[in-house]
């Protein structure tokens, strides 16, 4: 039994930063690189299920689409007792998006073929809250986003899970497996990856693959497999607030004044 | 008396042992003798084999010093009077009652068995004889009178530190009574007491039995008790016919009483007369201040198993007397926390004896120490330390419980069981290289503020480096002090620079909280800091970090001399390079932060300075070695107190409160300038008296006007 975890090495913002020379991301000094804090909770998840059920032996693997500086995240995973790590990456998936991210991802699914394949629901940098989905797309796979709570049985033929919905609501659902999930925070209390632990794992392999290894084309991948690019990346002007005076027409008329100047039409 | 010109033989001056006793009670006697002896020593082996059960001790050394430091304090009763004089001076008397007995009885033994039969040597009469007598008598004296003091110490006095009941356990918990430790307890103080005062009754008899031999009577005052006994015993009405069966019977129970002794030794309690010795000599000199290193290419770190302890450990476990003194000490205790150092101790002794005192060594499971069963040591009791060392600074037979316990955690750091808000400490610490989660670049932030550059000592040499700290550097309350103390360096002169975002954490609580892999993270990354700049000194205002680079960087290749702010401020007052011009006349008290009293004795500067300023100290009870931890030590800074229960701190301010008229509580650490003010508010005593850092009333006494600019920070 099998569990593929997807990895993100998310980065969190010094105080004061710099926006990169081309304007379309941020200066990397700045970035403080950590796991995405949804993938603590996926990969517990995966850890409860391989521990409570000592008896089924369950490998619990780890992948991340991203250049070696997310090496780092995977060490802290192997720390916390991912059996393997994997890492795909060249140069032509500069400038992935989220889709061309999970045609990776999904690819290296298929070679892998996990029973669950579990992810954050969302990165705490980007937050597109796609990636996972869209590899259930690309697999075919039943899928869930945002599973609060789950019930497994490793080498069962199917899961049991609860969603949380907007306004309080909960949702059961039993999917066949194999199955893509998208985990959310408070799932599970994550465990701590101690340093000492984290330098361990340095000597665990991190197996690295390129592209072409997982069936992938060069136009699969980066800018050119990717449907979003970014164009710029800015710290949004400050907004000001005005509460407008007077009557409805009048407010009416000082609403369409302000709506002219800031369209400039 | 003497036997000077005397008409008699001196050797008639003897005592003539087994006198008048059948040969088959000889050989009886014998027979027991040998029995006892050899329960004593398969006892001792069964001992030795257990605590050679733990792994060998790289950190005891046998030499001279540390030799002679031990018996030093086994002679003068150092350790035990501390704290407890009354006890102490009893147990002095005790245990030189006991040595001299013990001494007596192996002469008598030694001739008797030895030199007489072996070589016909004799020297047991004469005035040897008397002069032995005498000094038997004292001896007992001593013995009974001090175990006497111990039942009504016991039995009356009653000190709450003699109370065995458990903070750590529920009352219905199967090893929360420990009835079976004060049967023990009264059962070891009666035989002593028994075999004590049979001795006399013994010797009166005996003088009644042959009064009408001078030999025996005219020397009956060498044996004062003894006489005071014979002639108690005619007031009775013994006569020499009744003293001899009494003195038979007297002797049967003396001598069985004193064989089960020795016979029980290495099973009960007793044993602490070798396991005390050997751990008093085997201390260690830092035993909390430098934490042990893990060895090269160690994978598995901390004890979870009664095996990793070293056998010194093992040793130590045997060695408490449940004397209670660091229970007494203990913060966490004292507040209602579920921990005591001496419970920590009794659990582990408890399953050692269970799984360690057999031929063969018991599968893990049963080793494991962590936990809730018999004897083992939950991780909330873990937690609650505050790695204060008042425990192991009290202790009289130098148990060290503060290793014992952060390797204990060490372990549960790499289980990740710890409260979730010390594990985001953590992990902010190791991302950001400061508790606070604040941008390394801002670290050297609060320097702004000054009217003059602080050097950055990466950039150019500097004679004194200035290693602030997290707290001085960050918070903002402690920002004020460390301006304050670059304005006093400034004043006097000094060439001073920091390491800006050099600087990290110094890792001092990270080790005691038990993550020695972020501890050793942050030491190198120090230590290179530090290595690569041009200074020559250190000093510091934060006791935390002193006691880190001080004691622990040397272990990892980092050699600094450090000063703590209070020393270094002295000695340029003392120099002149300072003067006071202003005395402050309050009346204070000062609190002595662990780091910088028990941890590394720096008791007088700050005393000296609080005179120098013209301050009136008046000390709280609990000062000095047994100052009372704030509360923030071993990581406990960054795990909220339960609610609803009083914090260190706040019992700490209850006590300064006591103080008629205190004006300020000194305090001169970071860690306790937070934890004070916030306490001081908390138990609703502000308004009565302030807390104040030293620092900052030295910058008034020495009217260091600079202009004081805002931190920008
Ligand atoms: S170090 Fe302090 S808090 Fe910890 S057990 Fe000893 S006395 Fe108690
Ligand atoms: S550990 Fe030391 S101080 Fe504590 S009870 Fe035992 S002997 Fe006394």
């Amino acid at each position: 039994m099998k569990i593929l975890i997807a990895i993100k090495q998310a980065i969190a913002l010094d105080e004061d930063f710099e926006i990169r020379a081309d304007g379309r991301d941020i200066e990397e000094d700045f970035f403080l690189p950590d796991l995405n804090e949804w993938d603590e909770y996926s990969l517990e998840e995966a850890m409860l299920i391989k521990e409570r059920h000592a008896d089924t032996p369950v490998e619990v693997v780890c992948v991340t689409i991203a250049p070696d500086s997310a090496d780092e995240a995977l060490r802290k995973c192997l720390a916390k007792g991912a059996d393997r790590a994997i890492r795909v990456w060249d140069e032509s998936m500069e400038g992935s998006d989220p889709v061309a991210i999970a045609r990776a991802l999904a690819a290296v699914a298929k070679k892998e073929a996990p029973d669950l394949f579990f992810a954050g629901v969302q990165s705490s940098d980007h937050a597109h809250g796609a990636t996972g989905i869209a590899v259930a797309g690309f697999l075919g796979w039943a899928h869930s986003a945002v599973v609060a709570r789950l019930d497994y049985t490793p080498g069962a033929k199917e899961v049991v899970l609860k969603r949380e919905l907007e306004g309080g609501l909960s949702q059961e659902l039993r999917l066949p497996c194999p199955a893509v999930l998208t985990i959310q925070l408070g799932i599970n209390k994550p465990r701590y990856a101690s340093l000492r632990g984290m330098k361990l794992a340095a000597a665990k392999p991190i197996e690295t693959l390129a592209p072409g290894d997982i069936g992938l084309a060069t136009n699969d991948c980066g800018e050119s497999g990717s449907l979003a690019r970014v164009r710029r990346m800015y710290v949004p002007e400050k907004q000001r607030a005005q509460i407008l005076a007077g009557d409805v027409a009048a407010q009416a008329k000082a609403l369409a004044a302000i709506i002219r100047e800031a369209t400039g039409s | 008396m003497s036997l000077d010109g005397g008409m008699m033989d001196p050797h008639a001056f003897t005592r003539i042992l087994f006198q008048d006793f059948p040969s088959w009670e000889v050989s009886f006697f014998y027979l027991v003798g040998f029995a006892a002896i050899g329960s004593f020593i398969y006892g001792v082996y069964r001992e030795v084999r257990k605590y050679l059960r733990g792994v060998p001790d790289a950190r005891v050394i046998w030499d001279y010093a540390h030799i002679k430091q031990g018996i030093v304090a086994i002679a003068t009763h150092r350790t035990l009077v501390r704290r407890d004089p009354y006890a102490g001076m009893a147990h002095r008397a005790i245990f030189y009652g006991f040595g001299v007995l013990f001494m007596g009885t192996s002469i008598i033994t030694l001739e008797y068995d030895i030199t007489s039969k072996l070589f016909g040597i004799h020297y047991w009469y004469g005035d040897f004889y008397l002069w032995f007598k005498l000094a038997m008598n004292i001896a007992g004296v001593s013995l009974v009178g001090g175990l006497i003091y111990m039942m009504v110490r016991r039995g009356w006095i009653k000190p709450p530190k003699l109370d065995y009941a458990r903070p750590d356990r529920a009352p219905d918990a199967p090893d929360y009574d420990r009835s079976n430790y004060r049967i023990e307890d009264w059962l070891f103080l009666w035989i002593l007491v028994i075999i004590g005062v049979s001795g006399f009754v013994l010797s009166g008899a005996r003088m009644i039995w042959l009064a009408d031999r001078p030999e025996v009577w005219d020397i009956r005052w060498w044996s004062p008790v003894g006489a005071f006994f014979a002639y108690g015993l005619r007031a009775l009405g013994l006569d020499a016919e009744g003293a001899v069966i009494l003195r038979q019977l007297i002797w049967w129970s003396h001598g069985a009483l004193a064989l089960t002794l020795i016979s029980l030794i290495p099973y009960t309690k007793a044993k602490h007369i070798f396991t005390a010795i050997i751990s008093l000599v085997v201390r260690d000199p830092l035993p909390a201040q430098r934490l042990p290193k893990v060895p090269e290419g160690q994978e598995q770190i901390g004890y979870r198993f009664l095996t990793d302890m070293s056998w010194k450990q093992l040793l130590h476990l045997d060695a408490c007397t449940k004397c209670g003194r660091c229970h007494e000490a203990c913060p966490a205790r004292t507040t209602g926390g579920p921990l005591s150092p001496r419970d920590v101790i009794l659990s582990l002794r408890e399953l050692a004896n269970s799984a360690l005192q057999y031929s063969a060594v018991p599968e893990q499971s049963k080793l494991a120490m962590h936990g809730t069963g018999v004897g083992q040591v939950s991780s909330e009791t873990l937690w609650a330390c505050r790695t204060c060392m008042a425990c192991v600074e009290i202790c009289p037979v130098a148990v060290e419980h503060v290793p014992i316990i952060v390797q204990m955690r060490r372990a549960l750091v790499e289980e990740g069981d710890m409260d979730p808000l010390l594990q985001k400490t953590l992990q902010t610490i190791h991302k950001s290289g400061n508790s606070f989660g604040e941008s390394r670049r801002k670290r050297g932030g609060w320097a702004k503020g000054l009217p003059f550059p602080v050097k950055d000592a990466r950039k150019e040499p500097v004679d004194v480096l200035w290693f602030v700290g997290d707290y001085a550097s960050f918070d903002p309350r402690n920002q004020k002090v460390s301006q304050a103390f670059a304005r006093l360096m400034h004043a006097a002169g000094i060439d001073f620079g920091i390491l800006y975002d050099g600087e990290s954490n110094a890792g001092n609580d990270i080790r005691r909280v038990g993550e020695e892999g972020l501890y050793e993270h942050l030491a190198e990354s120090n230590i290179s800091a530090m290595q690569s700049a041009d200074f020559n000194r250190v000093v510091t205002t934060d006791p935390h970090s002193f006691n880190t680079i001080k004691n622990e960087y040397p272990d990892f290749g980092g050699q600094f001399e450090i000063e703590h702010y209070t020393s270094f401020v002295m000695k340029l007052i003392e120099e002149g390079r300072l003067t006071v011009k202003k005395q402050l006349g309050h009346r204070v008290t000062f609190h002595d932060p662990c780091h910088l009293g028990r941890f590394n004795k720096g008791y007088d500067a700050p005393r000296k300075l609080l005179e120098a300023i013209g301050c009136e100290l008046v000390e709280m009870k609990r000062c000095k070695d047994n100052s009372f931890c704030c509360g923030a030590g071993g990581g406990r800074i960054w795990v909220p107190d339960p609610v609803g229960t009083e914090k260190p701190a706040q019992n700490r301010m209850r006590e300064a409160a006591s103080i008629e008229g205190l004006e300020v509580y000194v305090v001169s650490c970071p860690k306790d300038l937070t934890m004070f003010e916030d306490a001081l508010k908390t138990t609703g005593y502000e308004g009565k008296f302030v807390v104040r850092e030293l620092l900052e009333m030295l910058e008034e006494a020495l009217e260091i006007n600079l202009v004081e600019a805002e931190v920008t920070a």
